[in-house]
């Protein structure tokens, strides 16, 4: 049979129980046993060849440039993995079917079972590391399925949840190690990377592979410090602790650590992390069992004893210690599915496992007595039962070696978990059968029928056979793993019961005895460990994962508080730190630039600029000084444009200056003068560093930039050699403005006017809401002036107007071939209209005024569209501006471009967006009734008392 | 010459007009009384685009003289983007429905967005990439403020707004250091002076901006901060659209100025990459683990996420783009099915975000917690379930560009990441008994997608989710 099919048959059975289920019980349980069946069978036709030493493969590409291929391989190894897998999951098949009550959900249960049954043997069979993680993580996932199968017991979603997050999380550390080995192996295929023992081992990676492939194992397998899931686990159903917990899934972790056994052992770093866990594991799990009431608590602190056991041998990295190990691992598995058998009759007939409740039961269900005193007294290493075998190799093997420099430790510290080993096994059997008859079991226990008793039967009847006839029955199967997991020659042995007198004998009879008088001892023992204070490790598992989310939500609050001062604040720290590390890592080469002589004028705006900024930083609380010292650098900034011989900009930047200080005052007129202090005197201060530390990196990273050449020459040679012959002007930055970059500019417009109108919409839908009524009721901060209008402005306002929009006129017409253009007077133009409305008042200028400012803003998109399309009908691109010169007598001869009109729809844009963000604000404050006539007109409120009538009322009393 | 740049930017332009004519459309008519019919449509022509643009053969096309580049890998891009927004916005039409926010602006803004992601991910100029970029963010600013009652909306909506202000000017202004030191906007132009070892300072600083402001787009670590906030504050349909497809866009945008335009440079840019993608993958993983919510949790997820995907960009081979791409295609499946649930989690009408009211959610509805589980197994990255061989892809291409230790690191970072999803699957499976009953009876969209993608998942595995040879392709055409 293919292994394909041999894979592939429990996944297949996995719809058959459930389809069955209706069909009955049997039906469903025997669908199941079919499936496992004819894989068991298929499997064994494959033994003899594999037992001769063949190694029997299965290839499939299937996502071949991933690395994943379907490729199952079986040796002897595979062989024993798989056969132990499929048996045993027969027997338990056949267990559970009667154990399992009528309520249970059985069609469920064995989809289950065969899921992760189905997934075990993947594992065993893959040659393709990935292929084994994925069926590595579906054992994870389906265990967890199973172990939570009672859902109304909470230890089971306990159990489950603590499962799943150690298994879990190992597993993942696992796939990390495992594609490293895949890496250093440069294939994922199980058979090249065995192969590679050399190039692996000399590899630096080495070590975090080994440390985190042997995590996955050490977590599965429940190797100290991770044992402590295991027996939570065990509140599953019987039938599952029985073949999970025992005889299975625990035993992926070994079965790992044998896979890998030919390429990672051998090292130090191998035998200290492997054998010394294995140790302590084997100890800790024997005590504690020893002093466990609950029958499968025992059961399971002995298995993770056990496993400590293999775990300990495969560390020792020595062939005769691995055969011992594969002998031990079906011995395990033999006697331990029996005891958990046996334990689960007790529970189902006398319907507790509590051993305090327990005892004489040897009268009244003999046959499960029987049974149970046989697989026990193996698991205690009996001579003539195959514990006994197995557990004197290992002592044999502990005697052997050497512990960092010590020959003591090893067999020592194995010798006193034997001895506890041999306690808890006849405490087993003496706690729960032996002893006086009791009249109080919680039900009238008796001997179960054959479908219960016959599956551990057989499986006691294996124990004492393999102990008698270990040679003729396991020896070819021990041998052919043994040659998988070392991958090389082996040498010779022999199994046998009789090995004549030597140290391990005694030690193994020493640890017998030892555990009759443990037994003996046990009550004063068990008093003194119960008043011992022991680190609960569920207790600390519970308290580690409170721990890690407490943690991890104080981390998440400090960074993620919601201010978005914090958010900025962990920004320009991370910068600064990546800087400073650049800084001190790198280098930057040397200045190619000499610094320049610094004449009195700019170090004189320096001055100034520096001294605004820095009492803006301590005076920003006083919103309208806080406004003079932005107009003071808006100043500064425009005067540097002007002494750098950049008129254009240096106008462009005082009209805007202008214009946006009026529009932020009007602002400031609806907003408290103040600003709250609202963090203290030291986030301040350590604000303040931050500030400071980035201000002066970048300074720094602006001087190291200036003093060093440019990789290019600068881009203004091309602007100043084409501005004239291309665009027909000699101001190369109107020309940019109109032409080069037309584009931009024509976007920028665009984008201009909907900003005017987003603050039109924005305060027509505030205008809509309550909001009005605040702003109409508010109390001024200040008392009002009572001239709201001065005569005098208003008078020289309007003597300015007409000059003002001839200077406009003027800027604009200019702009071409001089500074100027129509941004600029755009923006002046704006600023003889604001004049009016400041001087006038809104009511009055409003009144006055007979365009509106949507449509204003509007033609001067078009008109610069217009202009833009034109260009097409020349045949050339988008604004493509062209020029000529012409004579109108009696005028000189004057130069038009095209570019002229693009510039007059820049200006009415200009002109429309300003005017109407301060229509908008403005009329915030006003309503409609509030029309003042006379420009120069005295508001009496400022003589009546806080509370006088509403202004609009008096406005109107006045005309 | 007009005519055939046109022609090659046709979808984006259908898209386009469509978005401008429903709008007028919906304005001077009935409003949000055709908001469902213009959900559907949108979606609708979406998927047709979708088709449209899958079922083009032609091989690479530029149009606009180098600025807007039509390959395979924008195509690969855009069909994930227009398909992860269509499915999204169907989603979302029941919820927004019920909860009085459905808006006829949303679909359209949805749709302006995917026309600004279209253009980022085909941009071959520093000009187009940041016109699609903005086009994009400004819709997704609005939409993430689409609850204008809701404080936590508007709030979310300006910290999007003015971090997103923030990383557009790193981005503007390393755009413009690149221009300076390059002489040229265009991709092709900088690519032949940004040849590794003559790189200049002043070039190498323009580089550094674009990354930083790219990685605010992508929510990497430290540019993350927006995220959590973000997610948790907008509308659930509006953090499931930004969880997908802005992050494919951004990702390929990164993707296509880093090979495009500096596939010279490699090892430049390489370690800052690496740096991004630790970082992400930690600090999303460790600071999952305490969230309540399951919306932020989702937005430390895609922190995390983005650190994974970043591994594959990272490689700076043909390998690690694929490996990005397909990581993206099978991110976005997971992330559409999770959503979809998310979407589904009421009690009473109103909507629950809380991780705790999870609680035995098995017990009612074991099929959708099936299929819960199967998401969050995958998002955790466990075999067999698809995320892992997404992130598999990744690690492979990391490993084979020399990047174990960051393979390694990302390794230990899936494992903490797993404590979090599996913490779902504990509520669901395993939590205390509960008296208050989570509700999803959700439209069978979301039934659909739900289910969809769960399967997805789980079948996916046996042929690579059908995208890996287009993933290939597209990855050849952007890395030569």
């Amino acid at each position: 049979m293919s292994l394909f099919l041999i894979v592939a048959l429990p996944f297949l059975g996995v719809v058959f129980p459930a389809l069955l289920v209706r069909a009955g019980r049997d039906a469903s349980a025997s669908a199941a046993g079919t499936a496992t069946l004819l894989a068991l069978i298929g499997l064994l036709l494959h033994a003899p060849a594999v037992l001769r030493g063949e190694v029997i493969t299965a290839r499939i590409d299937w996502l071949p440039n991933l690395g994943l291929n379907a490729n199952f391989f079986l040796d002897g190894l595979g062989l024993l993995f798989a056969g132990l897998i499929l048996g045993i999951g027969l027997l338990i098949i056949l267990y559970a079917r009667y154990y399992l009550s009528r309520e249970d959900p059985m069609g469920q249960f064995y989809a289950y079972l065969l899921l992760f049954q189905g997934a075990m043997v993947g594992i065993v069979l893959s040659d393709n590391i990935l292929l084994l993680l994925v069926f590595w993580e579906l054992t994870s996932l389906s265990s967890f399925l199973l172990i939570g199968y009672w859902k109304h017991l909470p230890e089971g979603r306990q159990g489950a949840r603590m499962a799943l997050a150690v298994t879990g999380s190992g597993g993942l550390a696992m796939i990390g190690g495992m594609l490293i080995l895949g890496s250093i192996a440069g294939s994922y295929d199980l058979t090249e990377i065995l192969r590679n023992k050399e190039a692996i081992q000399a590899s630096p990676l080495y070590l975090p592979a080994l440390i985190l492939i042997l995590l996955g194992c050490f977590t599965k397998s429940a190797q100290f410090p991770f044992h402590f899931w295991l027996p939570h686990a065990m509140a599953a159903p019987t039938p599952v602790s029985a073949y999970l917990h025992s005889a299975t899934m625990v035993k992926a972790g070994l079965f790992m650590m044998a896979r890998v056994w030919p390429v990672l052992a051998g090292t130090p770093e191998w035998f200290y992390i492997v054998a010394t866990t294995g140790l302590a594991t084997m100890l800790i799990g024997a005590v504690i069992a020893l002093f466990k009431d609950d029958l499968k608590a025992l059961l399971a602190f002995s298995t993770v004893s056990n496993l400590g056991l293999i775990t300990m041998l495969l560390g020792f990295g020595t062939k005769m210690a691995a055969i011992a190990a594969v002998f031990h691992i079906i011995n395990h598995a033999v006697y331990k599915a029996a005891l958990f058998m046996t334990a689960g009759i007790v529970d189902h007939e006398a319907h507790t496992r509590d051993i305090k409740r327990l005892g004489g039961l040897r009268h009244l269900m003999p046959l499960t007595f029987t049974i149970a005193t046989i697989a026990a007294l193996s698991m205690a290493g009996l001579p003539t039962l195959n514990g006994f075998l197995s557990k004197e190799m290992m002592l044999a093997e502990a005697l052997d070696t050497t512990w960092n420099g010590s020959r003591l430790v090893l067999p020592a510290i194995a010798g006193l978990a034997a001895a506890f080993t041999a306690a808890y096994s006849f405490r087993y059997i003496a706690h729960v059968f032996l002893g006086p008859k009791r009249h109080d079991y919680p039900a009238s226990p008796h001997d179960p029928g054959p479908g219960l008793w016959l599956a551990p039967m057989f499986l006691a009847v294996l124990v004492v056979a393999i102990g008698l006839f270990s040679q003729a029955l396991v020896g070819p199967l021990v041998k052919a793993a043994s040659y998988a997991v070392t991958g090389g020659d082996l040498p010779e042995f022999k199994l046998k019961i009789w090995h004549g007198f030597n140290t391990a004998l005694f030690l193994s009879f020493g640890a017998l005895l030892t555990g009759l008088a443990l037994l003996r001892l046990h009550g004063g023992l068990e008093r003194g460990w119960n008043a011992m204070p022991r680190p609960e490790a569920k207790t600390i598992f519970d308290a580690l994962l409170r721990w890690i989310a407490e943690l991890s939500r104080t981390v998440t609050d400090r960074l993620h508080d919601g201010a978005i001062s914090r958010y900025a604040m962990i920004f320009v720290v991370f910068t600064l730190l990546l800087a400073g590390y650049g800084y001190f890592s790198g280098t930057i080469g040397l200045p190619t630039r000499d610094v320049q002589d610094a004449p009195i004028l700019p170090i004189i705006a320096w001055f100034c600029l520096i001294a605004a900024t820095a009492l803006l930083t301590f005076l920003h609380r006083n919103r309208q000084l806080a406004l003079v010292l932005i107009g003071v650098v808006g100043l500064t900034v425009s005067m540097s444009f002007n002494y750098l011989s950049a008129p254009d900009l240096a106008m462009t930047q005082i009209s805007v200056e202008v214009v946006t200080i009026i529009l932020l005052l009007l602002c400031l007129n609806f907003l408290p003068k103040g600003t709250p202090v609202d963090s203290s005197l030291g986030i301040r201060v350590r604000d303040g560093v931050i500030a400071g530390a980035a201000g002066l990196g970048t300074a720094g990273l602006v001087y190291a930039l200036m003093v060093r050449d440019f990789a290019f020459p600068t881009i203004s040679e091309y602007h100043l050699a084409n501005s004239k012959t291309g665009g027909g002007g000699t101001n190369v930055v109107n020309v940019i403005l109109v032409d080069f970059r037309g584009f931009d500019t024509f976007g920028e417009i665009i984008v201009l006017g909907i900003a005017a109108l987003v603050i039109f919409s924005l305060t027509e839908a505030l205008l809509s809401t309550r909001v009005r009524a605040y702003l109409l009721n508010r109390k001024p901060d200040w008392p009002q002036s009572g001239d709201a209008h001065p005569l005098m402005m208003v008078v020289a306002t309007r003597v300015m107007m007409p000059i003002a929009l001839m200077v406009a006129t003027y800027i604009f017409l200019r702009g071409h071939n001089l500074p100027g253009g129509g941004f600029i007077a755009g923006l002046i133009a704006s600023i003889a209209y604001v004049m009016q409305y400041m001087a006038s008042g809104f009511g009055w200028a409003a009144e006055r005024q007979h365009f509106y400012y949507h449509g204003i803003i509007g033609s001067g998109v078009l008109i610069a569209a217009i202009t833009g399309i034109g260009a097409w009908f020349n045949g050339v691109p988008f604004l493509t501006s062209d020029f000529g010169y012409f004579q109108i007598p009696p005028l000189e001869e004057f130069e038009l471009a095209t570019a002229m009109f693009f510039d007059l729809g820049v200006f009415l844009a200009v002109v429309g967006a300003v005017l109407l963000a301060l229509e908008s604000l403005s009329r915030l404050a006003w309503q409609p009734g509030m029309v003042t006539e006379h420009a120069m007109d005295i508001n009496p409120a400022r003589d009546d008392p806080p509370e006088a009538e509403d202004p609009a009322q008096t406005a109107v009393k006045e005309d | 010459m007009i005519q055939a740049d046109l022609n090659v930017i046709l979808p984006e332009i259908v898209l386009a007009v469509f978005a401008m004519l429903a709008l007028l459309g919906a304005v001077y008519t009935v409003k949000d009384a055709l908001a469902s019919a213009l959900v559907w449509a949108t979606a609708g022509l979406m998927a047709l685009l979708a088709v449209w643009i899958a079922s083009a053969t032609g091989g690479t096309q530029v149009a606009f003289g180098g600025m807007f580049i039509d390959d395979g890998f924008a195509r690969f891009a855009k069909v994930a983007i227009l398909l992860s927004a269509a499915a999204v916005l169907l989603m979302s039409q029941d919820y927004m429905h019920r909860r009085g926010l459905l808006r006829f602006e949303y679909p359209l803004l949805v749709a302006l967005a995917a026309v600004g992601m279209m253009m980022m991910v085909s941009a071959g100029d520093l000009m187009a990439l940041y016109m699609g970029l903005e086009l994009q963010s400004l819709s997704l600013y609005v939409v993430a403020a689409l609850r204008r009652d809701s404080v936590k909306s508007t709030e979310a909506g300006l910290k999007y707004f003015v971090l997103g202000a923030l990383s557009s000017g790193l981005l503007l202004y390393g755009a413009s250091l690149t221009y300076g030191y390059a002489g040229t906007t265009l991709f092709t132009g900088i690519v032949q002076t940004a040849q590794h070892g003559e790189v200049s300072l002043g070039l190498l600083f323009g580089l550094i901006f674009l990354i930083s402001g790219l990685a605010f787009k992508v929510s990497a670590v430290p540019f993350h901060m927006w995220t959590p906030d973000v997610y948790e504050g907008s509308p659930t349909p509006v953090t499931a659209f930004f969880a997908t497809a802005p992050k494919v866009a951004a990702m390929a945008l990164f993707a296509r100025l880093l090979h495009d335009a500096f596939g010279g440079a490699v090892a430049d840019w390489q370690q800052v990459l690496v740096l991004l993608s630790v970082l992400s993958m930690f600090l999303g993983g460790i600071a999952a683990i305490g969230q309540r919510n399951i919306k932020r949790l989702m937005a430390f997820s895609s922190i995390a996420h983005m650190g994974y995907a970043l591994i594959g960009l990272a490689a700076g081979t043909e390998m690690g783009v694929k490996a990005m791409l397909m990581y993206l295609a099978i991110y976005l499946t997971m992330n559409i099915g999770t959503f979809a649930f998310i979407l589904m989690m009421e009690r009473d009408g109103q909507p629950v975000t809380e991780i705790d009211a999870l609680r035995q959610y098995s017990r009612r509805e074991p099929g959708k917690a099936l299929a819960v589980l199967i998401l969050m197994f995958s998002l955790a990255g466990v075999p067999p379930m698809l995320g892992f061989f997404a992130k598999f892809g990744v690690w492979q291409a990391g490993v084979d560009a020399g990047l174990t230790g960051l393979v390694v690191a990302s390794a230990v970072a899936s494992v903490i990441g797993a404590f979090y999803y599996l913490r779902i699957v504990f509520y669901m499976y395993f939590g205390d008994e509960t008296e208050e009953v989570l509700e999803t009876n959700g439209s069978p969209v979301l039934w659909v997608a739900l289910m969809g993608s769960a399967a997805l998942m789980l079948v996916g595995v046996a042929y690579q989710f059908g995208v890996e040879g287009a993933a290939a392709a597209a990855a050849a055409t952007l890395v030569n």
